[in-house]
């Protein structure tokens, strides 16, 4: 495992040695390749086309005539929902939505039909299982396009046979209209939504949990003496050594993700790819500065580690990108700055979610980089450790 | 009576082993006791409310004045200001001063008069769904409101009840069951609790069991593991983590809710029920896992990252109908799958234990198959364990009479 004897102090001894001490344990190979791919591929292959299809839904149809089923045969049609089971009664329908085996029902009491046609306008319920809001809200979805269709169709008949024009007709039956665009992901794509976020922060916290380990791992084996002696005593130079071949590895992975979001999933890019790519570079390189932070301040790995899997598991609500940092308390509004991933996630709605210019966003790099300093803050604390501590346990 | 001996002394030392080591006392203790409470203090206010929205109002009309009125007075839009055209509404929304534009075209109060459909372009930034949900679900509410008055003028000699069951033959109404203002917390904040439950487990078992290991490797060995059979090792070790996590579990499943007012409309019979066999899987789980810890911070490491994919792949935010036969099959091997959903339906949803009965049968069939993976890692680790004894002991010996040569 030692490298071949040459001259102390120079970067490349050391970046030769860490190589070595990366490719004799299989902890880096799984952490910083098989972890990362196994992520990327099983959040873009869990939500594919990021809408879920044919919803299972229940039907209790106590009116039971040619008008309810023509009713829910177009319900049917939607791509969203499928129809699964009719159930005798308002009852059956609820048990059935506790034991999961759908997430809606369509409740038709008896009588609908004969009041539907003596215009007293009866009313049908739609009940969903709101425990489980991404289907919920798809059902709600499909629901409300469903009832303005099949309400429009019957009066649009009649008022055609009035002789009123397309645009008349449209003007009674629905006089102001809702149209909405949704920017940069107008089909509502719920992978656009998460896993542009999801991927990074995944990296983000094996970047973090690496750098910890592959610092303080020196103090355990009992071979950080021999790490510094080989820098010359030189704390930085030693640490450059050990974070530019895992660096290189890192931006690999990060590369990888890009193209596999930007590439193969074709996620909207606005404002090309270098935005994007100075801000998953920048969140690698704090990413290991964090981790070196946490090393200096916390002296010891099991510590250094847990605090940077707390911070690293947080950082994925806290960043709001499912849960708008607009609804969080204030406190902890506050607190989401001192998240890395709170700029990453800034960035990447300016930048490939809306494209603005560069301008827009230059805050945030900034907020971003302003991360690399944390690592120069405390050196002599993890140099200290580095020299005279003992592993004990 | 040699075997409940063994068994106790196991489960005292298991006991002391958890609350002195301060690396377990993270995960078993202060991870259970912060991690919930930081959740439901995050998810606390439920839903997004007064999202911060500009209007850009070209037709300037008291109709087109009033649906700005009331979409103000709505608690889910907060219009923060008044743009004259779309630039200017734009680069309120690119500085984040606002989420969302309400754009009301000149021709708008026009098609009114004409008896046409008048438009009204709603723009949301897709930063998050739920900016998108609030604007358009505050919008069309009111503009069915307002719409109902305008039919009863347009459909002469009739009257708004008249001109609204023309339009709408058929009232459809929406009622979302068991979380009835589909508020974040009470969708998430169950799943997250019960995943807390099993991956502290996990870290705090394996972070053990990867300490005893790097002691064994040096040549260290616990007084209490000499002379005991591995099953003897299996349950003392299990009992004590139950011990630990029944405790764990009350408070994260009991208290914390009840703290921050989520739904918890469970009867008491079942969800303990319900839990026994999720706390043994989990444990038994953790201890097969445990098999691969061989030291401690590796495995920390190891596990981590799957907690988010675990939350996903549970079927509780992405439906578990539309997940890839794959990843579902995936899904059966962790008893966080079943115990989420289980704890769902009986805490949010009210099911009593015969509706949750798959998941029930899947954790029982876990725990009998984990405790029995559980005894051949802990076969594997002390079943050799005497003769390893025996070999550090003839390498010392040799070492010390080595050095006295």
């Amino acid at each position: 495992m030692s490298p071949k004897e040459g001259k102390n102090g120079s970067l490349w001894r050391i970046v030769q040695r860490e190589v070595a001490r990366m490719l004799s344990k299989p902890v880096y190979v799984f952490c910083m390749v098989v972890a990362p791919l196994i992520g990327y591929l099983f959040f873009t292959t869990l939500m594919g086309k990021g809408l879920p299809m044919d919803i299972p839904v229940g039907v209790v149809d106590e009116d039971n005539t040619s008008i309810t089923r023509q009713v829910l045969r177009n319900l049917d049609a939607f791509q969203q929902t499928a129809i699964v089971k009719q159930y005798a009664n308002f009852g059956d329908a609820r048990e059935a939505m506790q034991r999961g085996d759908i997430y809606a029902f369509y409740y038709i009491p008896k009588g609908t039909t004969e009041l539907a046609l003596s215009s007293k306008q009866p009313k049908v319920s739609f009940y969903t299982n709101a425990a489980y809001l991404i289907p919920a809200s798809l059902e709600y979805r499909d629901m409300k396009m469903m009832a303005e269709l099949a309400s429009g169709a019957i009066a649009r008949q009649t008022l055609y046979a009035k002789g009123y024009t397309d645009d008349q007709v449209m003007g009674i039956l629905q006089p102001i209209k809702m149209e909405m665009h949704a920017i940069g992901n107008p089909g509502l794509n719920y992978s656009i939504y998460l896993s542009n976020i999801l991927l990074p922060a995944m990296l983000m916290l094996l970047i973090m949990q690496v750098t910890i380990y592959a610092i303080h791992s020196e103090v355990k084996d009992g071979t950080s003496q021999r790490w510094l002696e080989l820098a010359n005593g030189n704390f930085y130079k030693a640490l450059a050594g050990k974070l530019l071949p895992q660096l290189m590895v890192w931006i690999v992975m990060g590369a990888t993700y890009l193209v596999v979001l930007y590439a193969y999933w074709d996620f909207p890019l606005k404002s090309g790819l270098w935005p994007m790519a100075l801000d998953s570079l920048l969140l690698i390189v704090v990413s290991q500065a964090f981790g070196v932070f946490l090393c200096e301040l916390l002296p010891s790995l099991r510590w250094a580690l847990s605090i940077a899997t707390l911070w690293g598991v947080l950082s994925f609500p806290i960043s709001g990108f499912s849960f708008p940092q607009l609804a969080f308390p204030a406190p902890l509004r506050s607190l989401s700055y001192l998240f890395p991933l709170r700029y990453y996630y800034l960035i990447y709605v300016d930048q490939a979610l809306n494209g603005l210019p560069m301008h827009y966003s230059y805050l945030w790099y900034a907020a971003l980089t302003a991360f690399l300093i944390l690592p120069l803050l405390f050196p002599n604390r993890l140099k200290k450790c580095l020299l005279e501590y003992q592993y004990t346990k | 009576m040699k075997w409940l001996h063994n068994i106790l002394e196991v489960f005292r030392e298991e006991l002391h082993n958890s609350i002195f080591d301060e690396g377990v006392i993270v995960f078993f203790f202060v991870v259970p006791l912060l991690y919930p409470l930081l959740y439901a203090y995050l998810y606390g206010n439920e839903s997004v409310r007064e999202v911060p929205t500009v209007a850009v109002d070209l037709a300037h009309s008291s109709t087109s004045r009033e649906f700005l009125r009331k979409v103000d007075a709505t608690s889910d839009v907060d219009i923060v200001g008044h743009c004259a055209d779309m630039q200017e509404a734009k680069e309120l929304v690119h500085r984040h001063k606002a989420y969302c534009i309400i754009y009301i075209p000149a021709e708008f109060d026009y098609a009114l008069m004409e008896g046409k459909q008048a438009i009204v372009e709603l723009y949301s930034d897709m930063g998050s769904l739920l900016y998108y949900k609030a604007v358009l679900a505050s919008c069309t509410e009111v503009s069915l409101a307002m719409n109902k008055d305008i039919k009863a003028q347009r459909l002469v000699g009739a009257t708004k009840e008249q001109s609204d069951t023309f339009a709408y033959p058929i009232e459809y109404e929406f009622v979302p069951m068991f979380n009835t203002q589909s508020g974040f917390a009470t969708f998430m904040i169950p799943a997250v609790l019960m995943l807390v439950i099993q991956q502290t487990m996990v870290l705090g078992i394996g972070m053990m069991a990867g300490e005893e290991r790097e002691k064994k490797r040096r040549g260290i060995l616990e007084p209490h593991v000499i002379g005991k059979r591995p099953v003897e090792m299996l349950l003392g070790k299990s009992t004590a983590y139950l011990s630990i996590y029944v405790l764990v579990a009350a408070y994260v499943l009991c208290l914390v809710p009840h703290w921050f007012h989520l739904i918890q409309i469970w009867q008491w019979r079942d969800l303990l029920a319900f839990l026994v066999p999720y706390l043994l899987s989990c444990i038994f789980f953790s201890m097969t896992i445990s098999g691969i810890a061989y030291n401690r911070e590796v495995f920390i490491i190891m596990f981590v990252f799957v907690s988010v994919p675990l939350l996903f792949i549970s079927g509780i935010s992405w439906p578990s109908c539309s997940i890839p036969a794959f990843w579902r099959t995936v899904s059966w091997f962790f008893p966080s799958t079943f115990g989420i959903n289980g704890f769902v339906k009986i805490g949010s949803m009210g099911a009593l234990l015969r509706d949750v009965k798959p998941e029930l049968v899947a954790l029982w069939a876990q725990t009998l198959f984990y405790g029995f993976t559980a005894w051949l890692v802990y076969y594997r680790s002390y079943g050799k364990h005497l003769r390893d004894i025996v070999e550090v002991a003839e390498e010392r010996l040799q070492a010390r009479w080595a050095d006295y040569l």
